[in-house]
C-alpha cells in the first residue's frame, strides 16, 4: 500500500492546533492528516505535549485554537469511534476482566446480545481467555494492558489513541506486547495515533514518525517509515530499521542536547 | 485425603486452641472471683447464667433485646441511608461541603451523650428521641467516611468514563458509587459500634424498656445477676454486629489492595 492511497481519504484531520495552560504554550500550529489505515507514532522529550495532544485528540481536553475532524464531524467531546489505551491502563478495579472489557459497549449502548458475542472475542483477541473473572490487582501489568486494549477494540473504533501504553510494563513483556499490538492491527487495520518515548518502538510501529519539538512544540519533523508490512521481530534486523531509528534519534537528540545544556535562569 | 483433613484439623486447633483456652480461663476467673465477691457487686458466671435462663424462660429478654432491636435498626439504617446520601451530595457539591464542614467536624468529635438530655428536654421519651440518638450516633462516620472515599477518587477514572462517553448517571453507577463504597462501608462498620452505644445510652435516658432499661432496673433492684445478664447478651450482640461489619467491608472492599 503506498502512502498516496493510505491517506487518499484521511481519517483524522488537524489544522491549526492549539493548547496553552494559562500562560504557557503547550504547542501551537499543529497541522497533519492521518490515513484511514494508518499508523502515526508521535515522539517528543519529556513535557513536549506528546500526552496533551492525544488528549485533544480524545475531545477529553479543549484545544485553544484550531481544528480537528474526524471524518466529516468536528470534534468538540468525545466522540463514538475513537478509542484510548493509557499508559496508566485506566481499569476500574471493581470490575472483572469481563466487566471492564464490556464497559466501552454498554458505555456505547450496545445491546446485551452484543456484549455477549464481542466481549469474549475481543478477550481470546488479546490472550486473556480464562481469565475473564480475575480483578486487575490479581494481574501483572502486561495483562491489565491487555484487557485495556480489549477494551479499546471492543467498541470497534475507527481511531484508536494510545497513550505511551506499553510505558508502564517491563522490558520483555512491552516488547511482546509490541508484537501483539502489531498483529492485532494487521487483522484489522485501523487508523492508529502512538505516543511513546520509545524511538524503536515509533519506527517498529508507524507509517510515519512525527518529531515533536520546540517551545511552544509542533511538528517539526515528519519521518517517512517505508519498511514492510507485516512487520515481526525480523523487522528489527533490517539495516533500513536501523537506518531509520538513526535518523529519528538524530532529529530528536539535536534538540535535546540543546536542552541538557542550556543554563537555567539563561 | 485423611492425612491432609488430619492436617486441617490440626491448623484449625492450633490456630483456634489459645483463643479457647484463654476464654475458659477467662470465665474461670469471673467464676472464682465472683464466688467471692459479694453478690451486691459481682454474681459468678454460673449464677449469671442461671438468671440469663430465667429471664429468657420469662420473656423478659426476649421482649426487651427485640425492643431494642427495633431501636437500633431503625437508627443504624437512618444514619447508614442519611449519611452516604448526604456524603455523596457533599462529595459533589463543594460550596455545600465547605460550608457545612465544620458543623460537621464539630459534631464527629462531640460525644453523643453529652446531647441527651437536650434532646430529653426538646423532645421527651418515646421512640423518636431515641430515634435521633441511635442516629446521631452513627450517621456521622458513615457521612465523613462516604465524603473523603467520594472525593479521593483518582482524575484518571473519570476521564476513562469520559472518554468511553459515560452520561451522568451511568458514571455514578458505574464508578462514583462502586469506588465510594468500600469507603462508607468502613463507615457503617464503625457506625455499628457507635449506634449500639447510641442504643443502650438513649434507653438509659429516654426509655422505660430495652436492654439498657433492662440494666438500669436490674442495678436498682440489687439483681446483679440481671444486670450481668444483660451486659452478657449486649456483649455478644456487639461482637455479632462487629463480625458482621468487618464481612460486609470486606464484600465489598476486596479489590482494594
Amino acid at each position: 500500500m503506498s502512502s498516496a492511497e493510505t491517506n487518499a481519504a484521511a481519517r483524522i484531520r488537524v489544522r491549526g492546533l492549539a493548547k496553552r495552560y494559562g500562560a504557557f504554550e503547550v504547542f501551537r500550529d499543529v497541522a497533519f492528516d492521518v490515513g484511514q489505515r494508518e499508523v502515526v507514532t508521535i515522539v517528543g522529550a519529556s513535557g513536549c505535549g506528546k500526552t496533551t495532544l492525544l488528549r485533544c485528540l480524545d475531545g477529553l481536553l479543549p484545544a485553544d485554537g484550531g481544528e480537528i475532524w474526524i471524518d466529516a464531524q468536528r470534534l468538540a467531546a468525545p466522540i463514538a469511534g475513537v478509542a484510548m489505551v493509557f499508559q496508566h491502563f485506566g481499569l476500574f478495579p471493581w470490575k472483572t476482566v469481563y466487566d471492564n472489557v464490556a464497559y466501552g459497549l454498554r458505555m456505547a449502548g450496545a445491546s446485551r446480545e452484543e456484549i455477549g458475542r464481542r466481549v469474549p472475542h475481543f478477550i481470546a483477541l488479546v490472550g486473556l481467555a480464562g481469565f475473564e473473572q480475575a480483578y486487575p490487582y490479581q494481574m501483572s501489568g502486561g495483562m491489565q494492558q491487555r484487557c485495556g486494549l480489549a477494551r479499546a477494540l471492543a467498541i470497534d473504533p475507527a481511531v484508536l489513541l494510545m497513550d505511551e501504553p506499553f510505558a508502564a510494563v517491563d522490558a520483555q513483556t512491552r516488547e511482546i506486547l509490541q508484537f501483539e499490538l502489531l498483529r492485532i492491527w494487521e487483522g484489522k487495520p485501523t487508523s492508529m495515533i502512538f505516543v511513546t518515548h520509545s524511538i524503536e518502538e515509533a519506527v517498529l510501529m508507524g507509517d510515519r514518525v512525527f518529531v515533536l519539538k520546540g517551545r511552544p512544540s509542533r511538528v517539526a519533523e515528519t519521518i517517512a517509515i517505508d519498511l514492510p508490512r507485516p512487520r515481526t521481530r525480523a523487522t528489527l534486523r533490517l539495516p533500513r530499521f536501523a537506518e531509520l531509528r538513526e535518523r529519528v534519534w538524530s532529529t530528536l537528540m539535536s534538540e535535546a542536547r540543546q536542552a541538557e545544556f542550556q543554563l537555567s535562569g539563561g | 485425603m485423611r492425612e491432609s483433613s488430619g492436617s486441617a484439623a490440626a491448623y484449625h486447633l492450633g490456630r483456634h486452641l489459645p483463643f479457647a483456652l484463654s476464654l475458659a480461663g477467662g470465665l474461670a476467673l469471673w467464676e472464682l472471683v465472683g464466688r467471692e465477691s459479694s453478690p451486691a457487686f459481682l454474681v459468678p458466671f454460673s449464677t449469671t447464667m442461671e438468671r440469663l435462663w430465667e429471664l429468657l424462660v420469662g420473656g423478659t429478654l426476649v421482649a426487651e433485646t427485640l425492643d431494642s432491636a427495633g431501636l437500633f435498626a431503625t437508627g443504624f439504617l437512618l444514619s447508614v441511608v442519611v449519611g452516604i446520601a448526604a456524603g455523596l451530595v457533599l462529595a459533589r457539591v463543594q460550596v455545600l461541603r465547605v460550608a457545612l464542614e465544620p458543623y460537621i467536624m464539630i459534631l464527629y468529635a462531640t460525644p453523643m451523650v453529652a446531647l441527651i438530655p437536650f434532646i430529653l428536654s426538646l423532645m421527651g421519651f418515646g421512640f423518636i428521641p431515641k430515634v435521633l440518638v441511635v442516629f446521631l450516633f452513627g450517621v456521622f462516620p458513615v457521612l465523613y467516611n462516604t465524603v473523603e472515599g467520594a472525593r479521593s477518587i483518582k482524575p484518571e477514572m473519570l476521564e476513562v468514563a469520559r472518554s468511553f462517553r459515560s452520561g451522568e448517571r451511568a458514571l455514578w453507577r458505574d464508578v462514583m458509587l462502586p469506588y465510594t463504597l468500600p469507603f462508607a462501608m468502613t463507615g457503617i462498620r464503625l457506625a455499628i459500634g457507635r449506634c449500639l452505644v447510641g442504643m443502650v445510652a438513649a434507653e438509659f435516658f429516654l426509655s422505660s424498656n430495652g436492654l439498657g432499661q433492662l440494666i438500669m432496673s436490674a442495678s436498682q433492684n440489687f439483681d446483679t445477676g440481671g444486670l450481668f445478664a444483660a451486659i452478657t447478651v449486649i456483649c455478644l450482640i456487639g461482637v455479632g454486629l462487629m463480625r458482621l461489619g468487618f464481612a460486609l467491608e470486606s464484600r465489598f472492599a476486596h479489590w482494594r489492595k
